[in-house]
């Protein structure tokens, strides 16, 4: 463990309600994703502390009644705790000012069971948002639904996407303003990715930007759009081989921010389909991007790809955190993004200039990130196709050095970032793969090893100016857990084998940790309950990819059993399925 | 592996025997159709039996379509599963005789099993339930086996 440097970070001046969307709501809710628009996933709560978090008890818990994988994070509104669970989407609303915190009402809303078999990693939901009122979230079977978030009752329900395409919507959508932003998965399946903005009041599509192809639907403007590295028009369509764009993933999973002075939204883009590469020659524009847009009309304001065509399924969906940092003497506003092919990028978030990338855990398919062109130096012997063979040991693997459905915080206090990671690489077999509409799109086997070390995970701080990590926990399983960070310096995650853990902010130190029941694939929150005191809650229940590459830790289904996953076979032994939601106090 | 014989029959049948936006079957109406292609009426009796059961090239023949037609991409290589179940545990949720595994085929089942009987002739239907029937699930399952 390192001296512990505090980096030349400013804390930002971005408020959580900057732009006034939810209203006003008493200090210590929580009602967004990420906490704030910045997506920080901080809370300036400071009653649990680093002396005291080792007497953490919990409090209370609520089986979901779902085994799917608890991704996302609840909500806390007007002392009432919102929960959506995996698919079937079950929204329940808790009252946290009486004993035992009863059900106010539950919503079961139809949802297409088909979803099941497109959704490519489990049937997982990222969470809801809260807005002027209403409950806003996604249904995995491509509809977006507002629920009053006082009585249960459902405003409107829009359908957003297409199964029959492949599409499927468990990304938590963004509030700015009155437009509701939702976006689709589907990179395995060969969707033609897009962002949507629908009206807040009504639920009507108001505008549709695709991520690829011609500049007319990617909203891509002269005047308007000005990418930092590239010029000319139709970039989404030259990079790409005539009509091959049509099917070309850049779906849209992970988390979005908003810059209320810059009035910009951003978000990131998933992988270029299909894997195997040498079926779409070119960078293929904008997979695997950041994009910013205009939240009002879409419009195309910059966008930087983290991997051009990238031979590795690294999806740039993670999260993007917004915050001022001091580079070379100059506080730049900056966008930090802990990308899944292993670097770490700062990035001026008014331009989209690469300011600072550097990997935050081993990383081999390059050798670095060229500031000056913003492109990575790749390592050609890790390149990937159908005709190259069985490429051996790239590292990070497609789960990526950190998952992106597992976000960072940022704590303004410590000026740090928290977040899990993975170390695992994998071998990448590419072949032909014909698309079918309706079915998988994909062209690689890909089995993971462990990486240098042994430890397939850890949970690092990271300083985004200098582009380094200030300290590291070595985990023995991949991190699957989102990261909160208190204004008591504590950091908190949960691990895949099912524990829940309290750490010093500035040091790393272990405080705390208590099994809950499940592997942790969910985010922590921090609210003040009605008595004013500090309370924490995570949801337990192992799933998403899990599911898929373990599926030995599920007991549901008498017609499904599996052996362990090679590279991790004794995690059964340490958790099964199982949707529990959590609240701990002092 | 080459896969152009398969991916031409899809082609084949794809362009010359079905319409587009064909009414489905009934029964069908709530399937995702592989391709977008409806299967035509006449399903198969679930009593009916492979014709090409334990033939070994009808098996090789299988697993070339079980790729071609992206079955692995949910229900992994070698029929493991992945976000689709084992195809491979001896276990079957909609029944594992002969014509129930060719009816999960032909027509899909509701958690989005997508039916292939409108891509996919009813030779190539038997020789994917020959390739699956000829994947021995191991003798024991080894769920409690850690190493």
């Amino acid at each position: 463990m390192g001296r512990m440097t505090l980096p030349v970070v400013l804390a930002t001046a971005l408020a959580p309600a900057a732009a006034g969307t939810a209203g006003a709501v008493q200090r210590g809710s929580w009602t967004m994703p990420a906490n704030d628009y910045a997506s920080t996933r901080y809370s300036d709560l400071r009653e649990i502390t680093p002396a005291n978090a080792p007497r953490l008890r919990p409090v209370w818990t609520f089986s979901t009644g779902v085994l799917g994988g608890h991704e996302g994070q609840p909500l806390v509104v007007d002392n009432t705790m919102y929960v959506v669970t995996p698919y079937p989407n079950v929204l329940y609303a808790f009252d946290l000012t009486r004993e035992g915190y009863p059900l106010k009402w539950k919503y079961r809303p139809p949802v297409d069971p088909n979803a099941l078999g497109i959704a490519c990693c489990d049937a997982i939901n990222r969470g809801a948002f809260y807005a002027s009122g209403k409950i806003v979230y996604n249904l995995l079977d491509g509809h977006t639904v507002a629920i009053a978030a006082a009585t249960g009752k459902e405003l409107w329900r829009t359908r957003i996407a297409d199964l029959s395409e492949g599409e499927t919507t468990p990304v938590a959508p963004l509030v700015v303003k009155d437009r509701v932003i939702v976006g689709a998965s589907g990179g395995e399946f060969g969707i033609h990715g897009w962002l949507k903005g629908l009206d807040l009041e009504t639920g009507r599509i108001v505008w549709t930007a695709y991520n690829i192809g011609p500049d007319s639907e990617v909203l891509a403007r002269p005047g308007v759009f000005k990418p930092f590295y590239d010029r000319g028009e139709e970039l989404a369509l030259r990079s790409w081989p005539p009509d091959v764009w049509r099917a070309g993933g850049a779906p849209v999973w992970g988390w979005m921010s908003y810059d209320a002075d810059l009035d910009l939204l951003y978000y990131g883009t998933g992988n270029p389909a299909p894997y195997n590469p040498e079926q779409r020659a070119g960078d293929n524009k904008w997979t695997a991007s950041v994009l910013a847009r205009r939240p009002e009309d879409g419009a195309l304001v910059w966008a930087y790809q983290f991997t051009p065509h990238d031979s590795w399924d690294y999806d740039g969906v993670a999260e993007m955190i917004l915050t001022d940092v001091v580079i070379g003497g100059r506080r730049r506003k900056a966008l930090v993004h802990f990308d899944k092919n292993g670097f770490a990028y700062t990035l001026d978030r008014v331009t989209g200039e690469v300011l600072v990338a550097q990997p935050f855990v081993d990383v081999n398919w390059a050798k670095r990130v060229d500031l000056a062109t913003g492109r990575p130096v790749i390592d050609s012997t890790k390149l990937t196709g159908a005709s190259r063979g069985n490429i051996k040991d790239i590292c990070p693997t497609l789960e990526g050095g950190k998952t992106p459905a597992a976000p960072a915080a940022y704590s303004p206090r410590t000026g740090l970032f928290y977040l899990a990671t993975n170390n695992m690489c994998m071998d990448y077999q590419a072949t032909r793969v014909t698309r079918i509409a309706g079915t998988p799109f994909i062209g690689a086997n890909t089995p993971y090893h462990p990486g240098p070390g042994g430890k397939m995970g850890g949970f690092i701080a990271w300083d985004a100016a200098a582009g380094r990590s200030v300290w590291q926990t070595p985990e023995p399983y991949p991190v699957w857990s989102g990261a909160l960070v208190t204004g008591g310096d504590v950091a908190f995650y949960g691990t895949l084998d099912g524990w829940f853990k309290a750490v010093d902010a500035r040091t790393g130190k272990a405080l705390w940790r208590f099994k809950v029941g499940s592997g942790v694939v969910g985010n922590p929150i921090s609210y003040a309950g009605p008595d004013g005191r500090q309370y924490v809650a995570v949801y337990a229940g192992i799933g998403g990819d899990w599911f898929l590459l373990s599926g030995d830790v599920r007991s549901d289904d008498p017609a499904d059993v599996r052996p362990p996953a090679d590279f991790m076979p004794d995690i059964a032994r340490h958790t099964s399925q199982g949707g529990i939601v959590w609240i701990f106090g002092l | 592996m080459d896969l152009r014989p398969v991916v031409a029959v899809v082609a084949l049948v794809a362009c010359g025997g079905h319409q587009e936006g064909a009414r489905p079957a009934p029964g069908l109406e709530e399937r995702v159709l592989a391709g977008g292609v409806a299967p035509s009426a006449g399903t198969t009796d679930i009593a009916a039996a492979n014709p090409f059961k334990g033939d070994r090239p009808s098996a090789a023949e299988g697993e070339r379509t079980f790729a071609a037609m992206n079955c692995d991409g949910c229900h992994g290589g070698g029929a493991v599963g992945f976000v689709g179940p084992s195809l491979r545990d001896g276990r079957w949720r909609y029944g594992g005789s002969d014509g129930q595994i060719y009816q999960s085929i032909f027509a899909g089942r509701p958690r989005g099993m997508p039916a292939y009987g409108g891509l996919l002739p009813a030779g190539a239907i038997w020789r994917l339930v020959t390739y699956l029937q000829s994947l021995e699930p191991p003798p024991n399952l080894p769920t409690e086996s850690w190493r």
